[in-house]
């Protein structure tokens, strides 16, 4: 019996999609099962991610109406044998999706993988309703920003009201420079403000971008910064105690050059 | 005990209007405040009394509490203002002064109140915690947060959100915080927003804010006892 992690944020665009599917390929990485939920209908992305948009043809809507059976709408990814991906409907609005349907499709998952991660839509109406419904625990991603942090402070309030109690805290594209000149948050603002574990901080980076666009999960990339926060977050979710990254930039040329000459 | 008629003859926003009605246990409570000009006063008690609204009024015998605070009343002031309330015929004066009896037991009920709340977590954006007597929070009061009491607030956290005591209107309400940094306070009708600019000086104890002479005042905890004795 898995269990079922949903990934959420309140506000839109601070990396709901990308943490699920680097969470989610790490861990597959790591030698676990992973099935990944979609709960974003009408507005699907976490298939154009990974790249498996052209292998879909039933999806979870299709699965909670009894148009298909659960396994036909799963889709294995080829490159890492222990993911799987359940895509959301392009087509259908979010109301086509009842919380007691995902909840039953959910469970059924829980039985045959040893993670589900549910990605969830930004705002709190109906789409996290019905992305919630399931989950067992549940992981809130943040951006070092005002808005984001207010409004993952309310969707803290409103899993709690869920019954998710102690979700987990993913703060993501920090950018070192800015903290340190006191432009952007800094981690332990964040924290002392949600109260809630940190899981995670991932740097900002743009291979998440060009990775994105690519169809291929950044954890893949081993010279990426925010691959490795991935694999340390999956890491820990697994019960491993990873430290913190170090938020320092890697030294560059000149700053080498001038060590050398300061020595002499 | 409630409110028989708040009286708003010339509705002005933002303004409190100089004088309030309240019920209490076998008569009425006439509040008048102490600092709104002599001479609007006047005017708007004879209209309350003797205009448009003095039908409200008509019944049996009904005794009269008249307090008029910390104004300052010549003797003139003292016969014309009592004259209007005189001139109303079922209205029997039982008091008339700076601190009247029954306003004294309007405010001391705040003592007896039934509920006290204790809310432990954080109140987080979006969220409202309200007490109908003093409310307690062992935690935070994030931004976006709300909490609201008809009593007193005590936070054991940091007050980021929005603070409101004395809901129903009292006045000598407070809201204490160990880290008082708030959006917004709001004591009875009150309303206040900190100093603009600069950042909050790091602190180490316990503040709470109150209704001084001046509006919103900030205090440390331990002078609450020598402000409010109990």
């Amino acid at each position: 019996m898995g269990s079922a992690i949903v990934i959420t944020s309140g506000k839109g665009g601070v990396g709901k999609t990308t943490s699920t599917a680097n969470i989610g390929t790490a861990l597959a990485l790591l030698g676990k099962s992973v099935c990944l939920v979609d709960a974003d209908i009408g507005l699907r992305n976490l298939d154009v991610v990974m790249g498996l948009e052209n292998r879909i043809i039933f999806d979870i809507v299709d699965v909670a109406n009894g148009t298909c059976r659960l396994e036909q709408a799963l889709i294995r990814d080829k490159r890492f044998d222990r993911l799987t991906l359940l895509p959301a409907s392009q087509t259908k609005d979010k109301y086509a999706l009842s919380p007691d349907a995902v909840k039953r499709i959910v469970e059924e998952l829980k039985q045959s993988f040893d993670f589900v991660i549910i990605d969830c839509p930004a705002g709190i109406e109906h789409g996290f309703k019905v992305a919630v419904a399931g989950a067992d625990q549940a992981i809130v991603v943040t951006t070092p920003e005002h808005t984001a942090v207010r409004d993952a402070d309310r969707v803290i309030g409103l899993l709690e009201g869920a019954n998710l109690r102690n979700p987990k805290l993913i703060i993501n594209r920090i950018r070192p420079k800015m903290v340190r000149t006191g432009d952007m948050l800094d981690i332990d603002e964040v924290v002392s403000v949600l109260a809630i574990d940190l899981l995670g901080i991932v740097p900002d980076d743009e291979t998440i971008i060009s990775q994105a666009n690519k169809g291929e999960p950044t954890v893949v990339r081993p010279d990426s910064r925010a691959a490795l926060s991935y694999r340390n977050i999956a890491r820990r979710m697994l019960g491993d105690p990873v430290p913190l990254e170090l938020l320092d930039e890697p030294p560059t040329f000149w700053d080498r050059v001038r060590r050398v000459f300061s020595r002499g | 005990m409630s409110t028989v008629a708040s009286s708003r003859l010339h509705p002005r926003p933002g303004d409190k209007p100089p004088v309030f009605v309240k019920g209490v246990n076998d008569g009425l409570l006439f509040l008048l405040d102490e600092e709104c000009p002599m001479d609007a006063l006047l005017e708007h008690l004879t209209q309350l009394l003797h205009g448009d609204t003095a039908s409200v009024f008509d019944g049996p015998v009904v005794p009269v509490s008249i307090d008029y605070g910390n104004r300052e009343l010549s003797a003139e002031d003292a016969r014309r203002l009592l004259g209007l309330f005189m001139r109303v015929e079922n209205f029997l004066i039982r008091e008339w002064g700076a601190h009247t009896a029954a306003r004294r037991a309007l405010l001391n009920t705040r003592g007896a109140m039934t509920g006290q709340t204790i809310h432990k977590g954080t109140v987080r954006s979006g969220q409202r915690v309200v007490s109908d007597g003093d409310l307690v929070v062992i935690g935070d009061v994030n931004p976006g947060g709300e909490v609201a009491a008809v009593g007193d607030v005590y936070i054991f956290g940091r007050l980021a959100g929005i603070a409101h005591a004395g809901i129903d209107g009292d006045e000598r309400a407070i809201i204490a915080a160990a880290e008082l940094r708030p959006l917004q306070l709001r004591i009875a009708r009150t309303v206040s927003r900190p100093p603009e600019g600069e950042g909050w000086p790091p602190r180490t104890f316990m503040e709470f804010a109150y209704l001084g002479p001046d509006g919103m005042a900030v205090e440390r905890l331990q002078y609450l006892s020598a402000l409010r004795p109990r």
